[in-house]
């Protein structure tokens, strides 16, 4: 009885995880699954906007999904989702609230400061001491340089990207 | 036929100046009823270089109306008080900054004390982001791209131009003598306090940001799917949360920007050795 007792409370245990582990989302748009991450992979599907998604992965630009009839890597930027990230790694809600965020995308106040509205911005008085702080914080071109290289990023070229209508 | 083209290149140019006078007499006669003629002088000769992109400020005009803001938004929200988390940010956010056109000015980034999901832009280069927004992070890129979003606002200049719009101000050298306890003459400019960060700009200036902010990013060498990604954290607020009312208010939805994102993002931005560098995050006690 015992046995049985644990048994079913370690498949609940298990389901929940599960549970709080698969992400969905709904295609904003019409895209083609591929195999990889990868624009010139080879083609796993289709997506039809409207349609839902598990999100099994993401990474970079791209998520790994399951839909109803298939599966595979789309552009994030193709699907909208539902829930707020959980903390990932663990995947447990109690570290998304710790760190501010809850289940339900809410982030929970924790110093008691109060947001900003126009009111109070309105009301702000100039302060020399904070902005003089503020500058003694900065860093200078060489420093970035070198804070770059020790995070092994890369500069290269991109252009600016025109607005979808056309104009810069 | 060389006879034709220029009599066309006469004709063009004449049309160009018929159009800039119509606009000119418009704009003094508009200026006149308010008796202002030096005024409407001046709107003359800056509505042209506006459009042009160019604002009539110079650049210590335009730091010393960037650092009265600061000053002012930092009387309401001040610094969270974390050395070392401050000076991560304004190394990343000069990395940033670096790849833009204006990479010898003298960037200036800090988290302030909000819970409110928001950043902000003052002329001149001064950048915050609030402890709500740095909490939702999950790593550099994203904090890059946010970065990049409002850098993107400072060197198209989209606060500037708004000033321009709504007030003209002869601020001389005056502008630059006082420093203790701020400017009064730029105060006048700007209006009470900060009131100008909770000021909507266009909304294709925030696309533009937005575009700005990922090509930024991603030519520091980051994923450019950051900002896309905390957008869509962002997103998932309730509209009806403190936290994201003045953003929700004076920006498009999250959801509409990242529709924008999403048609122009290509496989330009899919760049193998991309970092997201999600360790090098500095935790905000």
């Amino acid at each position: 009885m015992i046995k049985r007792l644990t048994l079913v409370l370690g498949i609940l245990m298990l389901s929940t995880q599960l549970a709080s582990a698969v992400e969905g989302g709904v295609a904003v748009k019409n895209d083609t699954l591929r195999a990889e991450p990868f624009q010139d992979a080879k083609s796993a599907g289709t997506l039809v906007k409207g349609e839902r998604a598990d999100i099994l992965k993401s990474t970079g630009g791209w998520m790994q999904i399951k839909t109803a009839k298939s599966k595979g890597w789309v552009r994030m930027l193709s699907i909208r989702r539902n829930a707020a990230r959980s903390t990932g790694k663990s995947g447990s809600s109690l570290a998304a609230l710790a760190s501010g965020r809850s289940g339900t995308g809410k982030i929970v106040a924790t110093t008691g400061i109060r947001g900003l509205n126009e009111e109070e911005l309105k009301a702000a008085k100039y302060d020399e001491a904070q902005v003089t702080l503020a500058e003694s914080y900065s860093s200078s071109k060489s420093d970035a340089q070198s804070f770059a290289k020790q995070g092994k990023l890369v500069a290269r070229k991109v252009d600016y990207v025109a607005a979808p209508g056309g104009a810069k | 036929m060389k006879t034709t083209w220029k009599l066309l290149a006469v004709a063009l140019t004449l049309c160009a100046t018929n159009a800039y006078s119509f606009d000119f007499q418009k704009e003094l006669s508009n200026a006149q009823s308010l008796g202002q003629e030096l005024k409407a002088k001046r709107d003359a000769i800056q509505a042209p270089m506006q459009a042009a992109g160019l604002t009539g400020y110079s650049e210590p005009e335009e730091i010393a109306i960037g650092r009265q803001i600061a000053g002012n938004l930092l009387g309401a929200a001040p610094l969270v008080k974390d050395a070392a988390l401050q000076k991560y940010v304004n190394k990343v956010g000069r990395w940033v900054a670096t790849q833009s056109e204006r990479p010898d000015l003298a960037w200036h980034f800090g988290v302030i004390e909000s819970n409110d999901l928001n950043a902000f832009a003052a002329p001149g280069g001064y950048i915050f982001i609030t402890r709500g927004l740095y909490k939702l992070l999950a790593n550099e890129a994203e904090l890059a791209g946010v970065l990049g979003h409002e850098i993107g606002h400072v060197i198209r200049k989209h606060h500037l131009k708004i000033l321009q719009q709504s007030k003209m101000l002869d601020l001389g050298s005056s502008a630059l003598s006082k420093q203790v306890g701020g400017n009064d003459k730029i105060a006048g400019l700007i209006g009470s306090g900060a009131e100008i960060v909770s000021r909507s700009l266009d909304k294709d200036a925030e696309f533009e940001a937005d575009r700005i902010g990922v090509v930024l990013a991603s030519r520091a060498g980051y994923d450019a799917y950051g900002l896309p990604q905390i957008l869509q954290e962002i997103g998932h607020a309730a509209p009806t949360e403190d936290s994201v009312a003045l953003l929700f208010k004076t920006h498009p939805h999250p959801d509409v920007r990242l529709a924008q994102l999403g048609e122009v993002m290509d496989s330009r931005f899919d760049v193998a050795k991309a970092q997201t560098l999600p360790k090098r995050l500095v935790k905000i006690k």
